[in-house]
């Protein structure tokens, strides 16, 4: 059994892209590491910078956010917003005492399972250096 | 001849307590002096005014569980809140310590409320005479004292090189170290804090429920809950039920008639819309409903609410002001 | 107390009152201290004479006018509450008709608390860029004062500095104080939302618990939503019972909304705050 410290990560993932993306890692059977439970939004500008200070205090090591390529939301626009919100988020995080780098801010489109899988395996590897968020 | 217990000795006292018992005492923190549980004497402030928050809030904590449901595997256990230890309540105020004893006749009074009950039947208190007076204190006009020694268990006066020691209940003698030194020192006269007309305001806020004095004055109340939380004798609260995986607990939380949507009842509808029906219902508490029910006013002058309300909401000047608009209408 | 000042502003709004232009003009009187200033509302000309202006009237009385939209209102300004009439009527909160502006050049205005008076200016004072409101009917000038030009932001870099876990420790300390009085919320102008986000069942994102999770996420939620916004008052740091910094907490958003976003709150009535817009092209920080 693998006693090491393994990160809990939460996934934000916008059901025209991302989500699409992250089913086709699978049906490729390509393996990523299994830290992270993916939650489908409409689309990223949907999440709510409160649902993720809640993933933090409830126990996530890290929090993953993944929508459309700027340029193709299925909403025109919900990702720029996403993108600007989230930037702020993330520093102003950083100020509490939530290190920024567990806050991933990505685009992945339908096609590009492969790159999801190396980004969660990117993530995860990272948030295990970094440690338990309670203590970092 | 009256008991006399040297400063060292009280630390050293004090330090005994704190091994049976929880040691609630003033505590500075930030900018403030706030009462608090202390693992170790020296985190006590033994020279302070009054603090920002009463001591109510060890007797009715501003957030506590009242009990909780635990699914355990599909058989409901119900785990009641208990109180764990006993305690002592190091320097309060007399006019705090009255506040405690009015708070006993909303919340003893059958059914009573049982967490409140057992706090109150487990804590002791050793009250701490007020040395100076602060200049929004007007114990005296409302039936308290800064040497008051009614409602503590003891009473301590600050004098040269320690404390007098007045032993008031039983409970408070049971308190104290063995021998005590004796003083031939008198108490210091009595404090007089400013002196502010109370004594027709009941009979005059009776008849000024309509008046338009409420919307003015509560033009520039925000409706924060700042009054209400620092008020020794405040003691409205919110309860909800909140469930986390399957195990739920009922909170219970201070809440504020000032807050919008206080009075608001299933259905939609709040019949404390305008600020100054809200202002006016906590004036009309404390100053008629309360004695009404319970035969004294609902202040103890501590002065709390003057010195933290943001815009000089000021008790003293809102009583003044009731009684002069009473005499004006000439009944 | 300068007595010109004073006579500009009370012969102004004995003139609006009597003509019956406003149904009242908001201002500062002094308060039951003797010392300090408190908000005065003023419905008749009589009442004129209760108004002061010195260094003690740190209200921002702005927030008042969301109480009064029914009506046409005067209200006394400084430069940075100014700024807070340019945020409201960019939000389609008042309506530039229903206000009088009573603008007064300001000199800072120090700490205080009930009878009490600080030496030194508050320090969004000491690095205030304003010396004149940004939006008056009406400006009552007082002579031109040095003020000390303070750095902005430098106990926001200190901040920034220190380890992460010393933050994360000072501010978990910082919120287990919080006692959720909503004093803060109350004062602030920027807060108006007809039902908090913390008074909300459903999603129940807070709940009534005063807890240093529940503290928390109150305390981060209404900094983020004043993000962009925020004309740093101070005055919700002011009026909080328990001191908690929360100057050090919007002036983190606000400098990070200028540097990502070159913008600044309650500058224009007109235009669009930062998180209500986009660009297309724009490096945030989450290129690929």
């Amino acid at each position: 059994m693998n006693l090491e410290y393994q990160p809990k990560v939460v996934g934000f993932l916008c059901n025209w892209c991302s989500y699409v993306g992250a089913d086709m890692a699978g049906t490729s059977r390509i393996s990523y590491a299994p830290n992270i439970r993916i939650l489908r939004v409409p689309c990223s500008g949907r999440v709510n910078p409160m649902l993720l200070l809640k993933c933090f205090q409830q126990g996530a090591d890290g929090v993953l956010v993944s929508g459309c390529h700027p340029g193709d939301c299925h909403y025109n626009e919900g990702n720029y917003h996403a993108r600007r919100s989230l930037a702020l988020l993330r520093d102003f995080l950083d100020y509490l005492g939530i290190a920024k780098e567990r806050l991933r801010v990505e685009w992945v489109s339908a096609s590009e399972g492969q790159r999801f899988a190396e980004i969660v395996s990117n993530f995860t590897t990272e948030l295990t250096k970094l440690g338990p968020r309670s203590e970092s | 001849m009256k008991l006399f217990i040297f400063k060292e000795e009280v630390i050293r006292w004090l330090d005994q307590l704190l091994r049976e018992r929880i040691l609630v005492a003033p505590v500075q923190v930030q900018g403030s002096t706030l009462f608090q549980p202390v693992s170790k004497v020296e985190e006590i402030a033994f020279d302070f005014g009054n603090t920002t928050l009463s001591p109510k809030g060890w007797f009715l904590p501003s957030t506590e569980v009242l009990f909780s449901v635990q699914s355990n595997d599909g058989q409901p256990k119900l785990v009641p809140a208990t109180v764990e230890k006993d305690a002592v309540i190091f320097g309060m105020r007399p006019c705090d310590a009255r506040g405690i004893a009015l708070l006993d006749a909303p919340l003893l009074r059958e059914p009573g409320d049982t967490l409140y009950q057992e706090r109150r039947a487990r804590t002791s208190i050793i009250g701490l005479s007020c040395r100076h007076v602060q200049p929004e204190c007007f114990c005296t006009s409302v039936g308290s004292a800064p040497n008051d020694p009614n409602h503590v268990d003891i009473l301590l006066t600050e004098i040269e090189n320690g404390y007098l020691v007045q032993v008031i209940t039983e409970k408070g003698k049971a308190l104290l170290p063995e021998a005590l030194a004796e003083s031939e020192e008198t108490l210091p006269p009595p404090l007089e804090p400013q002196a502010v007309p109370v004594k027709e305001v009941t009979l005059a806020i009776r008849e000024l429920f309509n008046n338009p004095y409420w919307e003015r004055l509560a033009d520039r109340c925000l409706h924060c809950n700042i009054c209400a939380y620092v008020c020794p004798t405040c003691y409205c609260f919110d309860v909800r039920d909140y469930s986390n995986k399957g195990n739920l607990e009922r909170v219970r939380s201070w809440d504020s008639c000032q807050a919008p949507g206080f009075s608001q009842i299933a259905g939609g509808y709040d019949l404390r819309t305008t600020k100054g029906a809200r202002l006016r219902q906590r004036f009309y508490h404390k100053l008629l409903y309360f004695p009404e029910q319970f035969g004294a006013v609902a202040c103890v002058g501590c002065g709390r609410c003057v010195k933290s309300c943001p815009v000089n909401i000021d008790i003293r000047e809102v009583m003044s002001d009731l009684q002069q608009l009473e005499a004006k209408s000439g009944c | 107390m300068d007595s010109e000042l004073i006579h500009q502003i009370r012969n102004q709004a004995c003139d609006l009152l009597e003509s019956g232009t406003v149904k009242g003009v908001i201002g500062y009187e002094r308060a039951s201290d003797g010392l300090t200033a408190r908000p005065v509302f003023a419905y008749e000309p009589a009442a004129v004479e209760r108004l002061v202006f010195d260094e003690t009237c740190t209200h921002n009385l702005v927030k008042y006018l969301l109480d009064k939209k029914a009506e046409k209102m005067a209200v006394v300004v400084k430069p940075c509450d100014s700024r807070t009439i340019n945020l409201l009527l960019n939000e389609k909160q008042i309506k530039r008709e229903t206000v009088f502006i009573i603008g007064v050049t300001c000199p800072g205005v120090v700490e205080t608390s009930w009878n009490y008076k600080g030496q030194t200016l508050q320090a969004r004072c000491q690095t205030c860029q304003f010396s004149k409101p940004l939006v008056y009917d009406f400006l009552a000038e007082h002579e031109p004062v040095e003020r000390p030009k303070g750095e902005l932001y430098l106990n926001i870099q200190e901040m920034e500095t220190k380890p992460i876990m010393v933050r994360r420790n000072f501010w978990l300390e910082q919120f287990e104080h919080c006692v959720r009085c909503y004093a803060c919320r109350q004062v602030c102008p920027g807060c108006y939302c007809p039902q908090c986000f913390v008074e909300q069942l459903d999603p129940l994102w807070v709940g009534i618990r005063i807890a240093p999770k529940e503290n928390e996420l109150w305390q981060i939620m209404r900094a983020f939503h004043l993000a962009g916004r925020c004309i740093g008052c101070d005055e919700c740091q002011r009026v909080c019972p328990v001191d908690i910094p929360l100057s050090l907490l919007n002036r983190k958003l606000e400098k990070e909304v200028k540097e990502l976003f070159d913008f600044q709150a309650g500058l224009n009535p007109e235009g669009q705050p930062p998180l209500a817009t986009f660009k297309k092209e724009e490096e945030l920080g989450f290129e690929e």
